[in-house]
């Protein structure tokens, strides 16, 4: 029996309402870290029982503890400050890292968290790493004289926080890249900072790509050194899979059918169809169903929906495939 | 030969002085029903005029309104055209800022002033002539789904017509100087120039104000034979990101403006008026019979509101400078 079709998710989910409202209780002073860590504690612990009994194979701890994609990490890494806050579309901003001096990690960005996430549950969790070259893009730079100076520092960073994920017992440890999609001609600069960032790695490794021009950097994306990519196929109502048609896709691939953006729960049947598309050109050892990005923009409730319908339809796909976990 | 300061897109709307109105605050407030549009506008406004004031006491010599209500460099003006739906968020080119995707349904139709009565309004506020931005019609084809014309000429030359009525309506607000933010121009290929001009054919036609073709995040490079012969009064370039638009400053004919971008709108480090001054000096000795725009690369957006104001400041240093060494 061939064996595939394992389901995940990309990251991030949606911070509960609860939450939320003590976030901004400390950023205002008026709840103590220690009372917004033990809710970040006791949010993360239902989530992965959450993820759990939705049936998920791999599990991630959610990000809830994170605020934004770079900054959490940046706000842990001498050489790095914090800029006021810049916009990103409408009314939504985010305060962007700066790199200052020397970037350094000096002490481990997630693997406490990743390590109190795994004895939750028996399931592997994801380590979840922002990769160099998104870092490197998403900030702003007083410092290095080149992107890519400041884009290999980064990835020797990276790389430590990866080792240390992977001692502490990570198998899958996943390094995203969302912003690798948008600047061919430095395709060959961000693969090899993830190379030099997964350096020494045996745990499985993954990468999240999004919001960009697939097409510009398709088939050379195959060059990147990872077991897995990532992608969104619901978002783009799954023309990439003619592009796997004229040259086939070669790693594991993280196989979005959920549409992040939209409040829509996507029915069973829909998401069964776009699976048996993907089967047409992928062997389901290869293929990982997730949504199409992180869900934190979605409501828990519509989160833990879409998840439910992907699940199902996974499950009757398997059946009707005879294809096992 | 004049040697002018100016912006080159948005520019942030927050504030930098506490108490001071905050337009975010209150878009939160009127999706949480606590204010209503009238609030909001009013914010916009009191916005505007801060970004106005702010340029006219710094020495901005052709300012913009900033765009405050805007949420994006084309939603606000594709929204308000006939046969064009808005949809899901995408990645403005290279940026981590995101933009509704225009989707083209339609045949492309202006319909009625998008932008006019707003500009009417910020140049009553301003005692100097502003300049006015819309999206260049090349990328605003290149930034949308087109599900109705099915090729590059016919759809980049209908947005061409659409705002070729929308700058007639400027000019008929008022504005001398029309700014069109056109990044995809950096990127298209020889075999994209067709499109290109069929964009600014119908738009430069006939223009009764100047118009400046803005390119940030790279240069024109491999269309600019194409865009040479048309009617533009200015070519404004990206000297940061698109180092290959000096190749470009021979080229430009003559009696035109060359627009330098060179305070960079991407990052927070603050350039040295001195060293803009030199680049200007560079593209004096290369041209000296044309117009120049100092300007930074792109929108101040990029930027949070308290370094943008600095760049604004280095702006108008490094244009002074420039001036006393010309
Ligand atoms: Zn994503």
């Amino acid at each position: 029996m061939p064996r595939g079709l394992w389901t995940t998710t990309v990251g991030s989910f949606p911070k509960p309402p609860r939450l939320e409202k003590v976030r901004q209780q400390a950023a205002r002073g008026e709840a103590t870290p220690e009372a917004l860590h033990a809710m970040e504690r006791e949010e993360t612990v239902k989530l992965i029982q959450r993820q759990d009994e939705i049936g998920l194979d791999i599990l991630v701890d959610g990000e809830l503890y994170r605020g934004d994609m770079t900054t959490y990490f940046a706000e842990r890494t001498p050489g790095f400050a914090i800029s006021k806050p810049v916009r990103s579309y409408g009314n939504r901003y985010y305060r962007k890292p700066v790199a200052v001096g020397p970037i350094r990690r000096k002490e481990p960005w997630t693997v406490a968290w990743w390590k109190f996430a795994q004895e939750q549950t028996k399931k592997p969790i994801k380590g979840m790493l922002t990769g160099p070259y998104t870092m490197m893009d998403w900030s702003f730079n007083e410092h290095y004289p080149s992107r890519a100076a400041m884009t290999m520092d980064l990835a020797a960073a990276v790389n430590e926080e990866a080792l240390a994920l992977q001692e502490a017992g990570a198998t899958h440890i996943q390094i995203d890249e969302p912003a690798i999609s948008v600047r061919p001609d430095e395709l060959s600069l961000a693969v090899k900072a993830f190379a030099r960032a997964t350096e020494g790695l045996k745990a499985k490794t993954i990468t999240h790509i999004c919001y960009g021009d697939f097409h510009v950097i398709y088939p050379a994306l195959l060059d990147l050194p990872v077991d897995q990519i990532d992608l969104e196929l619901a978002n783009s109502r799954y023309d990439l899979l003619d592009r796997f048609r004229e040259h086939r896709f070669t790693k594991e691939i993280g196989y979005g059918v959920l549409d992040v953006h939209s409040h829509r729960i996507e029915t069973k049947e829909e998401i069964k169809e776009g699976i048996l598309r993907g089967l047409e050109v992928l062997k389901p050892e290869q293929i990982y169903v997730d949504p199409d990005c992180g869900l934190k923009t979605r409501t828990p409730d519509e989160a833990f929906a879409k998840l439910e319908a992907m699940v199902a339809a996974v499950r009757e796909v398997r059946e009707e495939k005879g294809i096992t976990g | 030969m004049t040697i002018q300061s100016t912006l080159a897109g948005s520019y942030p709307k927050l504030p930098t002085e506490p108490g001071d109105v905050n337009v975010r605050v209150i878009r939160n407030r009127v999706d949480a029903g606590r204010a209503t549009e009238k609030d909001l506008a009013d914010a916009v406004s009191a916005t505007t005029k801060r970004v106005l004031d702010l340029q006219e006491k710094q020495g901005v010599d052709l300012p913009m309104d900033g765009q405050i209500a805007w949420d994006d460099a084309q939603t606000y003006v594709a929204r308000g055209l006939k046969g064009v739906m808005i949809a899901g968020l995408l990645r403005y080119i290279d940026t981590n800022t995101y933009y509704r995707q225009p989707e083209i349904v339609g045949p492309i139709e202006w319909t009625q002033p998008i932008t006019a009565a707003d500009f009417r309004a910020a140049q009553a506020m301003s005692a100097r002539p502003l300049k006015a931005f819309l999206p260049g019609p090349y990328s605003l084809y290149r930034f949308s789904k087109d599900i109705r014309y099915g090729d590059p000429i016919a759809g980049a030359g209908a947005y061409g017509v659409a705002l070729a009525a929308e700058a007639a309506a400027l000019e008929e607000a008022g504005a001398t100087w029309i700014h069109f933010e056109d990044p995809w121009l950096g990127r298209a290929r020889a075999e994209d120039a067709r499109a290109v001009v069929a964009a600014y054919e119908p738009l430069l036609a006939g223009r009764r104000a100047k118009t400046m073709v803005h390119v940030p995040f790279g240069a024109p490079q491999q269309v600019f034979d194409d865009l040479r012969p048309l009617p533009w009064s200015g070519i404004g370039l990206d000297l940061i990101e698109g180092p290959g638009g000096w190749d470009l400053l021979p080229r430009i004919p003559e009696g035109r403006t060359v627009g330098l971008g060179l305070l960079d709108a991407r990052n927070t480090r603050l350039e040295e008026p001195a060293a803009v001054a030199a680049s200007v000096a560079r593209a004096r000795a290369a041209r000296p019979d044309l117009d120049i725009h100092i300007s930074p690369t792109a929108s101040l957006e990029y930027l949070p509101a308290d370094t943008a104001e600095k760049k604004l400041e280095r702006l108008v240093a490094a244009t002074r400078a420039a001036r006393e060494g010309a």
